[in-house]
């Protein structure tokens, strides 16, 4: 068995990714594939924004996710993972959750239940397969848990950076991709203005066709000598310009936020 | 005080006979205050009767207070005979018993008025003068008013006891909500544990099994604080195994005298509350804080727990239903003497318990001194 820092695992082997945020679960699952002829661990981590950045280093070929865990649940986690390139195979480990359980049945996800037994592990690693964004939406929204993301998650090749959404000032739209300003400076995010504004509305308000603003972070909304409506943000001196279209629905929805 | 209260015995509330216990302080000052209203609202009755109110009123309450007092004395001396009794049997003797009473009451008074008017020579007006029109009409008021009493606790008994099995069922449906979750993940902690480090699984194994036996004991039962610390600890080195470093339990207990009786499982789910709702959503952990102290005698347990930053809200709603359930059933066994408070202080979520100390009964335990200097090591 591979025992080194660096993984190096034959071509014909799974490579495995166990997150978990109890090490004696870590322990027992690692031992377990470990024990399987096909498959290799080569890392583990002990929440969600770990095992982003994991995945995003080691590229596994399948992540065994817990999904109660401290800071991003597993479901959190799987809806990043489904952003990427070439996202891992999931199967999700629990040990009792009425709602995610009903939840993995409804959308045909792979899922393990804690204790988990070796003939079921080999089985899931099997039928392991990869989810898609919408199935994990749908997932999260049954699960109760992990409804709208915590964080975004922002990739650049290899580098990931995992932003608070608390911190994510606004979004906005140019051709191809979503830029996200948030307190750090800014990112470029593979997803749409439009499902962005459907997870984290009324928080974040559509303010014009390419842009979406955080409700927290307006300081002001004012006219131009031109007559243009403009949002002006807290500790940033950039504006946006409000759409004559959106204005008075934009108006009242950061209103009532004040 | 300079006694320790003694522990609740089964009494007037606990043997589920539907008559108070009359022998007891608070019921003679029931009948003292009824007989005197109910004397006043007679004597208003009859003021258009021409009557002289005041000396209405004097009699007709020393009349009430009397037969209220011969009644609660004899049915507290009859209770235990009464209580063996079939229903229907007991209600027609104990009305038998309230009847009989005004009955010689009434007809003894007459004949006290007829004694007094022959050795002073004048008739007073405190005593009746006219034997049927005084005895009969009290006969039946009597019959009617103890009916009406008799109604009455029956109806409260049985009220008390729809209370009391609510929160019974309030208690059971806790423990079967909280367990699940609780139970695999050890099941789980225990199978990994179980190759690696064989000793600490059979420990863990243990304690689960001194734990699953507490809680699925009778939930009403009373333990002694010693053992209910002890499940409280088994509880934490279970979450210890699951979330190693991540959890540091703080205990301040020394001052609690062990033998103190407490309701069973007042402190494990508060416990339970302050780290899955106060350490699991933290990914570096953080620490809770149990204290105990004695307060004169009054025992306050504290348990906080870090507030994390944007769940306030959720750790309350978690937090709620586990306190309402320990808040009833300190009410159940210390009506009244009893609380549940709950703070957010320097962003830490801290609940505190406070009751009377009852001490183990014990008859060879004596002194007070003794008691207090036994305390939990």
């Amino acid at each position: 068995m591979d025992d080194t820092a660096t993984p190096t695992v034959g071509p014909d082997k799974l490579r495995a990714l166990i997150v978990d945020d109890e090490a004696p679960a870590r322990d027992r699952l690692r031992r377990m594939l470990e024990e399987l002829q096909d498959v290799a661990v080569v890392g583990e981590a002990a929440n969600g924004a770990e095992a982003l950045t994991r995945c995003a280093a080691l590229d596994p070929d399948l992540v065994l996710l817990d999904v109660r865990m401290p800071g991003m649940d597993g479901i959190e986690a799987a809806r990043h993972l489904g952003t990427f390139e070439e996202p891992p195979a999931v199967i999700f480990t629990t040990a009792y959750d009425e709602y995610a359980l009903a939840a993995f049945e409804a959308q045909a996800v792979g899922y393990l239940l804690k204790p988990v037994r070796r003939e079921k592990l080999a089985r899931a690693i099997r039928h392991a397969a990869r989810v898609a964004g919408p199935q994990l939406a749908r997932l999260a929204d049954q699960a109760q848990i992990g409804k709208r993301r915590s964080q975004i998650c922002a990739r650049l090749g290899e580098q990931l950076r995992l932003v608070p959404v608390a911190d994510v000032l606004y979004f906005t739209a140019e051709q191809k991709y979503v830029t996200m300003r948030h307190r750090g400076g800014r990112d470029l995010i593979d997803e749409s203005l439009r499902a962005l504004e459907d997870e984290f509305a009324p928080e974040f308000v559509r303010i014009h066709r390419n842009s979406l603003v955080a409700r927290q972070y307006v300081a002001a909304v004012e006219r131009t000598a031109e007559g243009q409506l403009i949002v002006r943000f807290k500790d940033c001196d950039e504006t946006l310009q409000v759409s004559r279209r959106n204005a008075a629905e934009a108006l009242r929805q950061i209103r009532a936020g004040a | 005080m300079s006694t320790p209260a003694p522990a609740p015995r089964a009494g007037a509330e606990g043997d589920g006979f539907f008559l108070p216990d009359f022998c007891q302080a608070p019921a003679v000052l029931a009948i003292v205050l009824i007989a005197a209203l109910l004397g006043f609202v007679l004597a208003l009755g009859r003021l258009s009767a021409g009557g002289e109110f005041w000396i209405e009123l004097a009699r007709t309450s020393a009349f009430l207070l009397w037969a209220g007092l011969l009644c609660a004395g004899a049915l507290c001396r009859a209770r235990p005979w009464l209580a063996r009794k079939p229903l229907r049997s007991t209600i027609g003797w104990s009305l038998g018993i309230m009847v009989g009473i005004v009955a010689l009451l009434s007809e003894a008074l007459y004949l006290l008025g007829r004694w007094w008017a022959a050795r002073f020579g004048t008739p007073s007006e405190i005593f009746p003068d006219a034997q049927a029109a005084f005895v009969l009409p009290n006969v039946l008021i009597a019959g009617v008013v103890g009916a009406l009493a008799l109604r009455y606790f029956y109806v409260s008994r049985q009220w008390r006891r729809s209370v009391e099995l609510e929160a019974r069922a309030r208690i059971h449906a806790l423990q079967a909500r909280i367990r699940p979750h609780f139970l695999f993940n050890s099941m789980n902690t225990i199978a990994a544990l179980t190759r690696t480090q064989p000793a600490r699984a059979e420990e863990a194994i243990e304690d689960l099994a001194d734990l699953f036996r507490v809680t699925l004991s009778d939930a009403r039962a009373q333990i002694p604080l010693r053992e209910e610390l002890e499940v409280a600890r088994i509880y934490q080195r279970i979450e210890q195994l699951r979330m190693g470093e991540r959890l540091c339990v703080e205990w301040d207990v020394a001052a609690l005298p062990a033998r103190a009786i407490v309701p069973s499982l007042l402190l494990q789910p508060l416990l339970e509350n302050a780290i899955g709702h106060g350490i699991e959503p933290l990914p570096a952990g953080g620490t809770v804080t149990v204290q105990g102290w004695l307060d004169g005698d009054t025992i306050v347990l504290e348990v906080a727990n870090p507030l994390p930053a944007d769940g306030a809200g959720a750790t309350r709603r978690g937090n709620r239903m586990a306190l309402d359930n320990v808040r009833q059933r300190l009410e159940l066994a210390f009506p009244g003497r009893s609380g549940v408070d709950v703070r957010d202080a320097d962003g830490r979520f801290c609940v505190r318990l406070w009751f009377p100390l009852v001490m183990h009964d014990r008859s060879e335990d004596g002194d007070v001194a003794s008691q207090r200097a036994d305390r939990v090591s």
